[in-house]
């Protein structure tokens, strides 16, 4: 894991590299990469690549980078880990072609000259990286498909610069800091930033699953490779005759391999545990493949202890059970309180969530850890969420509704007028019928964080309307379930991968771990285990899937953790949050609004 | 487009180089420009390029630019030179299919348009611009994907502006000899206040103690001219501050090249072909920071960038190229002609990649 950065200038008026600004640059990212850093420049002053290192994979000086080929004609920055590196490797040594280390890293610079751009379909993990072809002239940038590891760039239409973190970019000072109200409007319907858009307006994230080419006229058009739709769209027929055992042991070799691949390291790998079946899941196979006992660590609160909401005890005893190195780090408020500073430094883009990720990464360094497996992307996957039955059901009700004309608008002036002042209901529940009637618009009442209309009361106008109309959130929603999958199961799955997974998530891991220097690896988030599962969770209703796997490890796997109520995974943060700053104690409809209060806080701190 | 051929200012000065350039590439063959305005009756137009009767009224301009694209085509392409009139190159576009690409120069740019101008300005299959300001602030308004929006930087003739010896007739003429001069070359609007004159001005009298022969020569015309006059009167420095009005075209070279320094410290401009031109000519440049001026200085590299709203800023940069050597060896020649017409080709080749395939070349 690691941080890079780029800069291009590829236009014929443009200025050469400036080497400190490629270095300020990176050096804003040294977290990313304690373990060494690197620099290259093209002999005509045009190309610049930078480098920050967190070694995990052949931990040699072989590895650094920026590495390039022989002849120097091929200059690779990559951030990431490819967990099928040896079998690329394998396939291409049969192929005659020679390495000189035994990094990952050269995997993809010698695939890249075998095959060129399409060897992004090739790598099974998470990157993101930026290569330079000096034959032909240009920079290839791109991204893994589910969007693990992050990367931005800003183009001013001379320049072009990449980086791992959106912070990075803006120590540029030629990057321009101009708003963009899309950004903005984004993080405060949805809680985080939706990509492509950041909070600047000329800086913008690669989409996951694609790739880029940049040359002397500019970047060209995005190139997807990969697209989640497909995935569920095609293959489902071949599951429906599968007889039942077999289905079993389809998802059991493939969650088996999944995590095997992400056991890939020359350094030891730990593991987040909570008491949840997820975690518990990745724990039960990590167990059987690894040859060393699992390190797991759990974050824990005093606030909760000796309370049903303590998962410290229940993930105590299934590490136990699977003779794992087990810790527990209990969070207090103090601790929480002096590091919430260094946390808003972290965070990369505002956001509403991450703040579990960054104290339970700051566990796992503590304990010398420098990777550590996350349950991540379960919920998504095997349709743990309660949006995966209630969408479905809100769509039901209000779809006939919401075909009169101004029916929306009609529910809720009558919501404002009458339902709103009394408190009991969640203000968003004034969007019923204005967005319930679709799929994508009830995944927004679901996951939103404010109704567009409410963000004019402490939003300027100009960010206000500008950026409503920039985001053009319900087409973006609608347009990520096209080609749309067949089932509900796969319509909401789509839109927690591409949305909350995506942006939310997956981003706040990336920074929060990166802030100690962690490298979080998400075996359920995995292209090549999404595309064996799901056709097969296609087929299936809400929870049912996530019946099956239970089913499968039944015996494996402790009863307490089977019995477990899903509860959601609760914190006392809002309270100390809540605590800091007001003398009275939260009140519950305080509580029941705390994500938005806590989400005004993060835009102060992070200017939005 | 608003004016080309036998145009004055920056944009007709644009154009005419952009058609210059597409007509000296091999694959187009037939070039036809409908003006809004033609200041001047006679001029020569290159080779491939018709430029016909300029119509002035929006209405009928838009029924002539129809009527034309229907009958006198097939075109392969429909540029529009002024982003006030995408709405019609959007429709003259729709109803033939051909592309349309949108040139966008400077402040026309910036704001917001109108509803169905942001429509079509966002419809364009190509969009050019000027800077990278003008590109920035397109962008703010414009929901497209940026990657669109390419840059084509004016350019200047280096081989009518070249450095040389300041010429004693025209010293003479208006009284400059054995003065150091700071010159501005630019229309005197008022509704171009933003380019800095008065500020300039304002300077003088400090300026003037320290370098007791100083002339600040202002050439270009208009309405703010007399409210110009008055205030160098006011400070007392009416003699130092000469307005030389219009200056013929073909004494430009000349004119540049009397300078000791050339200053604009504007606000609002989307390139300023002049800075270019005078850098061309080895006069040392001082421009603002805030709006497309940065282009020509290269980001300082060519020039003196400082805050326009800043005197003291401006004091301290003219200061210092008066009582420095000057260095006639500016490296202008990025923006020479050939790297123009080279990289039209490139953005031709994008959109045309079929037609433009077999086109290795690089113009010199």
């Amino acid at each position: 894991m690691c941080g890079i950065t780029g800069i291009f200038s590829y236009h014929y008026a443009s200025t050469s590299v400036k080497r400190e600004e490629l270095r300020l640059i990176r050096d804003q990212m040294a977290a990313r990469g304690p373990d060494g850093k690197g620099e290259w420049f093209s002999q005509d002053g045009r190309v610049g690549l930078g480098h920050r290192r967190l070694a995990i994979i052949d931990l040699s000086d072989a590895g650094a980078q920026p590495m390039s080929n022989e002849d120097g004609s091929v200059v690779l920055v990559y951030n990431g880990e490819i967990y099928n590196y040896r079998e690329l490797r394998a396939e291409l040594e049969g192929q005659g072609v020679k390495f000189f280390s035994h990094s990952d890293t050269e995997v993809i610079l010698r695939l890249y000259e075998t095959m060129g751009d399409s060897l992004c379909s090739k790598l099974r993990g998470m990157f993101a990286f930026g290569l330079w072809d000096a034959k032909k002239n240009a920079l290839l940038l791109a991204r893994g498909p589910c969007g693990i590891k992050p990367l931005y760039y800003a183009n001013d239409g001379w320049t072009f610069r990449f980086a791992s973190q959106v912070k990075a970019l803006l120590k540029s000072p030629a990057v321009s800091k101009d708003p963009e109200p899309a950004g903005v409007v984004g993080f405060f319907l949805l809680g985080s930033v939706p990509e492509p858009f950041t909070l600047y307006q000329e800086i913008r994230a690669l989409p996951a699953g694609s790739f880029m080419w940049v040359d002397s006229c500019g970047p060209a058009q995005t190139q997807k490779y990969f697209n989640f739709n497909e995935a569920y769209w095609a293959g489902a027929e071949r599951y429906r005759t599968t007889p039942v055992e077999n289905i079993k042991e389809v998802i059991w070799q493939a969650l088996r391999e999944s995590v095997q691949a992400h056991l890939t390291a020359d350094v030891p790998v730990g593991l987040f545990l909570s008491s949840g079946i997820d975690s518990t899941l990745l724990l039960a196979l990590a167990a059987t493949l690894s040859t060393e006992p699992m390190r797991t660590i759990t974050l824990a609160f005093d606030e909760y202890r000796d309370t049903s909401q303590d998962e410290a005890p229940l993930a105590a005893k299934t590490a136990a059970h699977y003779g794992a190195q087990h810790s527990t780090y209990r969070l207090t408020r103090n601790e929480f309180n002096d590091d919430l500073p260094k946390v808003f430094e972290a965070m990369d883009q505002p956001t509403i969530d991450g703040i579990n990720t960054y104290f339970i990464s700051k566990a796992a360094k503590a304990r010398d850890l420098k990777v550590a497996l996350s349950g991540i992307g379960g919920d998504e996957l095997l349709g743990g969420y309660s949006s995966f039955s209630i969408i479905p059901k809100w769509r039901k009700i209000a779809f006939i509704p919401a075909l009169v004309p101004f029916s929306g608008e009609i529910f809720r002036g009558l919501f404002d007028a009458f339902l709103g002042p009394v408190g009991i209901f969640h203000p968003k529940f004034s969007g019923l019928l204005k967005f319930g009637g679709t799929t994508s618009g009830a995944y927004f009442l679901k996951r939103g964080l404010y109704m567009p209309w409410e963000l004019k009361k402490f939003l300027s106008r100009d960010i206000f309307e500008n950026g409503l109309e920039r985001l053009n959130l319900t087409r973006r929603l609608k347009s990520s379930l096209v080609p749309s999958p067949k089932s509900d199961f796969a319509r909401v799955s789509i839109l927690e991968s591409q949305w909350y997974l995506r942006n939310q998530l997956l981003r706040d891991t990336d920074w929060a771990s990166m802030a100690h220097s962690l490298e979080v690896r998400t075996p359920y988030v995995d292209a090549t285990l999404f595309k064996q599962l799901a056709p097969l969770f296609a087929l299936m209703k809400p929870r049912e899937n996530k019946a099956w796997i239970t089913d499968s490890f039944k015996a494996d796997l402790p009863a307490e953790v089977l019995q477990r109520k899903k509860t959601g995974f609760t914190v006392p943060m809002p309270v100390w949050l809540h605590e800091r700053t007001n003398a009275k104690p939260l009140s519950s409809r305080q509580s029941q609004l705390w994500a938005r209060t806590w989400a005004r806080s993060v835009g102060q701190e992070m200017a939005v | 487009m608003t004016d080309a051929f036998g145009g004055h200012g920056g944009i007709a000065q644009y154009n005419r180089d952009f058609l210059t350039a597409l007509s000296g590439i091999e694959e187009v063959s037939d070039i036809v420009v409908l003006p809004r305005l033609a200041a001047e009756k006679n001029f020569r137009v290159p080779e491939k390029i018709t430029q016909l009767k300029p119509v002035f009224h929006p209405v009928i301009y838009g029924f002539r630019a129809l009527w034309l694209a229907l009958t006198r085509g097939p075109f392969d392409l429909i540029f529009c030179g002024h982003v006030y009139m995408s709405f019609l190159a959007g429709i003259v576009s729709g109803i033939t299919g051909k592309p349309y690409w949108l040139q966008i120069y400077g402040i026309e740019a910036w704001q917001r348009q109108k509803r169905l101008n942001v429509y079509f300005s966002e419809r364009a299959s190509q969009i050019l611009s000027i800077s990278r300001f003008s590109r920035r602030k397109f962008l703010s308004w414009a929901t497209l994907d940026p990657e669109r929006v390419k840059i084509l930087p004016a350019t200047a003739d280096m081989s009518r502006f070249v450095p040389g010896a300041k010429s004693k007739l025209l010293l003479q003429r208006w009284g400059l000899e054995g003065c150091q001069v700071i010159l501005t070359v630019s229309r005197l609007d008022s509704s171009e206040r933003y380019k800095g004159h008065s500020l300039i001005i304002k300077t003088m009298p400090s300026l003037i103690k320290k370098f007791k022969k100083l002339r600040y020569v202002i050439s270009g015309n208009g309405n703010d001219k007399k409210c110009l006059e008055q205030l160098a009167s006011q400070l007392g420095v009416e003699k130092e501050v000469i307005f030389l009005g219009e200056v013929d075209e073909a004494l430009k070279p000349e004119l540049y090249r009397l300078a000791d320094v050339f200053v604009m410290p504007s606000k609002k401009e989307g390139f300023g072909i002049v800075y270019l031109e005078a850098m061309a000519s080895g006069i040392p440049v001082i421009a603002g920071n805030k709006d497309g001026s940065v282009d020509p200085l290269r980001d300082g590299e060519n020039g003196r960038l400082v805050n326009p709203d800043d005197p003291r800023e401006i004091v301290a940069a003219i200061e210092d190229q008066l009582s420095g050597a000057k260095n006639e060896t500016i490296a202008t020649s990025k923006f020479a002609f050939c790297n123009f017409k080279n990289h039209l080709l490139r953005i031709l080749k994008l959109n045309f990649p079929e037609r433009f395939a077999c086109n290795e070349k690089l113009y010199a």
